[in-house]
């Protein structure tokens, strides 16, 4: 099944991933990375299926691992010296520490990153930033059109070349390369008469003439609004806690931190709940779906993904 | 290029006012964060900040592009370059920094103007970051191929770079290792680096040397193998076409 929150506003998933990786990138309080690198995973695992599960964890805790060691190389501050560096510097706790938070930090943002990439698709940046920028837009778009247009009018290049004997496949290597970069300068030559074709059309169409007007499919209707009220909501209590310190951690010369309060717990409950809204909305509508289908009764969490991760490996 | 001199001057206002007044307030912002929040944030404030003054440096060339209400012929030639490139950042995707973006950036450069190499630079390295992943990085690598690409316009403008092999792949070689690199290295750094050390750039830019050492050298081999052959197309077009010119 596809996502549901890819079907929201574009300027609504803009302004949620904007959100949610400043935060990952300026909360270093480890609760506050661990609720945001999780989160990131979970929907991760939704967008793209089990298998980013393992990609996410192996790469990404490498990237953690590599981030720990480099800092503790190149830092040396700490009350907690473990062991002597060949230099002659200490090789400190609380670097070591350090390089494995800004680590995790590193790694989450990249997954909300990889989210950001398969919600956040072009179609939706051109329409979000299409009257601001118009020509940067267009430029946009048609780089995107072009680039798979190339692709399938090398073949018919290659094709031609192929009849009279000089394609990639004939003749020694030398002869090989030259074909293969001849083929490439008849393609060139190809694009930029074919550009000038496709500009004249625009033209007499009438391309940035007064009042023409875009097409697009997206609407902003109630469910944006409550999802707009709701991130609202949830930015302002995470914004408060962090100005009434809950994030608020040392790690130098010592790992120093808030006590952790009551309170404490509502606002990683509230930063949990902001992180995980995609899941929530998806797992919401899925549930929905499935009432108004009422087929099936054993229906779990696992199932759900692996619906994902179906939809993930049909597009 | 139509009126190249009030395209510059009103650039030049756009640049005057983001450079006096948005870059240092964005700055003054940065410090001020950078002094009242706890010291293990620092390096991702210096991060945001260095990244928000890169994309406003971009702005007033982008919005005099806008502004000029640039034709249909322009936009698609500039977006067949932008297209190359991206294409051939994609098919090159198995060579690791052996990329033929930059030698189609300073090309176009060189053949269309400084503003049409800043934007052939600018969107190639935001498009092909849609199929390569996207990050903080990408205004840096934004930035930097749209000031090889311009400076390659200007320098030709001004005589100083000709339209052949050789002084293109100097001018190629020379400005992806020291202009290039030397700038997308800050976002290594401050993306790698929890705390901004003297030690740790240098061990960074020690570190990203080899790197920058094969992209300079995979520009200088496609200057080598591409500056005549596309230089002649661009020239052709633009002569049987009469585009982009005053």
């Amino acid at each position: 099944m596809r996502d549901t929150f890819s079907t929201y506003h574009p300027l609504i998933t803009f302004t949620y991933y904007f959100a949610v990786i400043l935060f990952s990138m300026l909360f270093m309080h480890p609760v506050f990375l661990a609720i945001s690198f999780l989160c990131g995973l979970v929907y991760s695992v939704r967008l793209k299926g089990v298998k980013a599960l393992k990609v996410n964890l192996t790469l990404l805790l490498a990237l953690i691992i590599f981030s720990a060691i480099f800092n503790s190389l190149f830092s040396h501050y700490g009350i907690t010296p473990l062991f002597t560096l060949p230099g002659g510097n200490k090789f400190t706790l609380e670097s070591f520490i350090y390089g494995l938070v800004s680590g995790t930090m590193l790694a989450s943002v990249i997954q909300w990153f990889s989210c950001y990439h398969k919600t956040m698709t072009s179609d939706k940046f051109i329409y979000l930033f299409g009257r601001v920028i118009p020509a940067l837009s267009l430029i946009f778009s048609m780089v995107l059109r072009f680039v798979p247009r190339y692709k399938a009018q090398i073949k018919v290049i290659a094709d031609g070349q192929r009849c009279l004997g000089r394609d990639m496949k004939s003749g020694n290597i030398f002869q090989k390369a030259r074909n293969g970069l001849n083929i490439l300068s008849i393609l060139t030559t190809w694009a930029l008469e074919n550009a000038i074709e496709t500009a004249d059309s625009m033209r007499s169409r009438g391309y940035g003439l007064r009042g023409r007007t875009a097409f697009s499919i997206y609407r902003f209707d109630n469910r944006d609004r409550l999802f707009v009220i709701i991130l609202a909501f949830l930015i302002i209590a995470v914004l408060t806690g962090a100005a009434l310190g809950q994030n608020n951690i040392l790690y130098n010369p010592a790992v120093v931190m808030n006590k952790i309060t009551p309170f404490s717990y509502l606002v990683y409950a509230h930063y949990a709940v902001l992180c995980l809204m995609p899941v929530f909305i998806d797992l919401l509508m899925s549930l929905k779906w499935r009432g108004l289908k009422k087929v099936g009764t054993g229906y779990s969490l696992i199932d759900y993904f692996k619906r994902g991760e179906l939809w993930a490996a049909k597009n | 290029m139509g009126g190249e001199k009030l395209a510059l001057s009103k650039r030049t206002r756009a640049a005057a006012l983001l450079i006096l007044l948005f870059i240092p307030l964005t700055i003054a912002l940065g410090a001020y964060y950078y002094r009242v929040s706890p010291y293990q944030l620092s390096g991702r404030i210096v991060y945001l900040i260095s990244a928000a003054v890169i994309v406003q440096s971009m702005i007033p060339f982008l919005l005099i592009f806008e502004k000029r209400k640039p034709q249909a012929r322009e936009l698609v030639v500039l977006s067949v370059l932008t297209a190359l490139a991206v294409a051939g950042r994609i098919a090159f995707f198995w060579l690791p920094q052996i990329k033929p973006v930059g030698a189609i950036v300073i090309i176009t450069g060189v053949c269309f103007g400084g503003e049409a190499g800043f934007i052939v630079g600018v969107m190639t390295a935001f498009v092909s970051n849609f199929y390569f992943g996207q990050g903080l990085f990408t205004p840096f690598q934004m930035f930097s191929f749209g000031i090889l690409g311009f400076l390659a316009g200007v320098l030709f403008k001004k005589g100083r770079l000709a339209k052949k092999k050789l002084p293109l792949c100097i001018y190629g070689a020379l400005s992806t290792m020291f202009i290039y690199g030397a700038l997308v290295d800050i976002s290594t750094v401050m993306s790698t680096l929890g705390e901004i050390t003297w030690q740790g750039i240098l061990g960074i830019y020690l570190a990203g040397i080899p790197f920058n050492l094969l992209h300079a050298a995979g520009t200088v081999l496609f200057l080598y193998l591409l500056a005549d052959p596309l230089i002649e197309k661009l020239d052709r077009i633009k002569i049987k076409y009469g585009l982009l010119e005053p």
